[in-house]
């Protein structure tokens, strides 16, 4: 990027607070919309009774302003928007928001957010405790000259079983592939089941809760991987900058369908019976080429 | 500038029977939206089962906005209400009779 690039990018209020590469792909402020943001959703094939478990249990994301019982609006980072995937109020429940598109250049890409987490407000606690896990990936594939299905997973475990983590962790291995109905066409892997997450190295990090439920402050995240060695390239969070030599991305084969993929997701998982909240101001996903 | 919109599927492929409930819905965004419930699978007797939106100051605490409308009496039947002036949080309630069953597509459609 050279200075005359830098220099327009630092004097625009709503993009001065990111490091984007060279060209951005997407800029998704949530003030404007969803910008393609969904739900995920599990394969299936002749009945939606077919989809695996974890993924049935998915829903919409939608655009919060943030409001609670006691002061009313917290509105977002900037505007009044921000994008929530939210779960369903059962301990271990987890909900996914994901934006699909493609590349059209296998170099180095990078995501950028401003990102907080939260319980639903419905007990006059503390309730720090309550959101098991807020997580970022890439779902990626090469393309028809290659050979990679590559999902760089990470994730903040804040808690687990009622006890504090406060740990970043990458995912290398995932669950077997399950068909999906009888054509053969179909299959599906629940990569965002629990098992097979490792600690990033130096990876624990204590962030900024605040001291109620309803207090929000946003935090700043950046992960990068390169697409022809499919490596980490970047991982920050804050004023933590992360060593990513020893983090590696979940691989499996390609797909039949899957070309150039280049799939960008957030997700959230709740600790307790109480619905957790992951919001997200504003995503962008910049490339070098 | 045009309009914008979004339909959400608040329900899908989920079993109601007894009371059933949508999980909350952020929409204030929206002047206007229509819960459409299709029916994946129905079980009667369901003539008597009612589908009531309900609004909420902070997503906790619900209140019946006052739509109400029948739910889908066979597979492939669609039903639906319509609301306005919502809000900031929406959902669906059902209560069905005993003995009946509705296996269920809900969508929240959305525009400013």
């Amino acid at each position: 990027m050279d200075a005359m690039q830098r220099a327009v990018l630092r004097a625009d209020p709503r993009l001065s607070r990111f490091d984007p590469l060279s060209r951005i792909i997407s800029f998704d402020d949530f003030d404007d919309g969803y910008n393609g943001w969904v739900g995920l959703i599990g394969n299936y094939e002749g009945s939606l009774d077919t989809m695996l478990p974890g993924f049935a249990q998915y829903m919409e994301p939608q655009l919060s302003n943030v409001t609670h019982w006691d002061t009313g609006s917290h509105g977002a980072f900037d505007g009044t928007y921000c994008l929530k995937t939210a779960t369903r109020p059962t301990r271990g429940s987890q909900n996914v928001s994901i934006k699909r598109v493609t590349f059209r250049y296998p170099g180095p890409i990078q995501f950028e957010c401003y990102f907080t987490f939260k319980p639903e407000a419905s007990e006059l606690l503390l309730s720090e405790l309550d959101v098991r896990a807020v997580g970022f990936l890439f779902d990626l594939q090469d393309g028809e000259s290659g050979s990679r299905r590559v999902m760089p997973h990470l994730r903040y475990l804040n808690a687990l079983d009622g006890k504090p983590v406060g740990q970043w962790q990458f995912k290398q291995t995932s669950v077997p592939f399950s068909k999906i109905g009888g054509s053969g066409k179909t299959v599906s892997h629940y990569h965002l089941s629990s098992e097979g997450w490792q600690d990033v190295p130096g990876g624990h990090q204590k962030l900024c809760y605040n001291e109620v439920p309803t207090k929000i402050n946003w935090h700043y995240l950046k992960f990068g991987v390169e697409l022809t060695s499919m490596t980490f390239t970047a991982f920050q969070c804050n004023d933590r900058v992360f060593d990513v030599s020893r983090m590696a991305p979940l691989i499996v084969p390609a797909m039949a369908n899957l070309w150039c993929m280049l799939n960008v997701a957030m997700f959230v998982e709740t600790d307790t019976d109480k619905r957790a909240f992951l919001y997200v101001d504003s995503v962008l996903v910049s490339g070098d080429f | 500038m045009i309009r914008r919109s979004f339909t959400a599927t608040v329900a899908r492929n989920e079993t109601w029977v007894g009371q059933a409930a949508t999980e909350p819905y952020e929409a204030a965004w929206a002047g206007e939206a229509i819960f459409f419930i299709r029916a994946l699978e129905a079980a009667v007797p369901l003539a008597e089962a009612v589908a009531r939106v309900q609004i909420s100051p902070d997503g906790i605490h619900w209140c019946d906005e006052g739509t109400a409308f029948g739910l889908p009496t066979a597979a492939g039947q669609v039903t639906f209400g319509r609301v306005r002036h919502f809000g900031g949080y929406l959902r669906l309630v059902a209560a069905l009779p005993p003995g009946a069953m509705c296996k269920v597509i809900v969508a929240l459609v959305l525009k400013e």
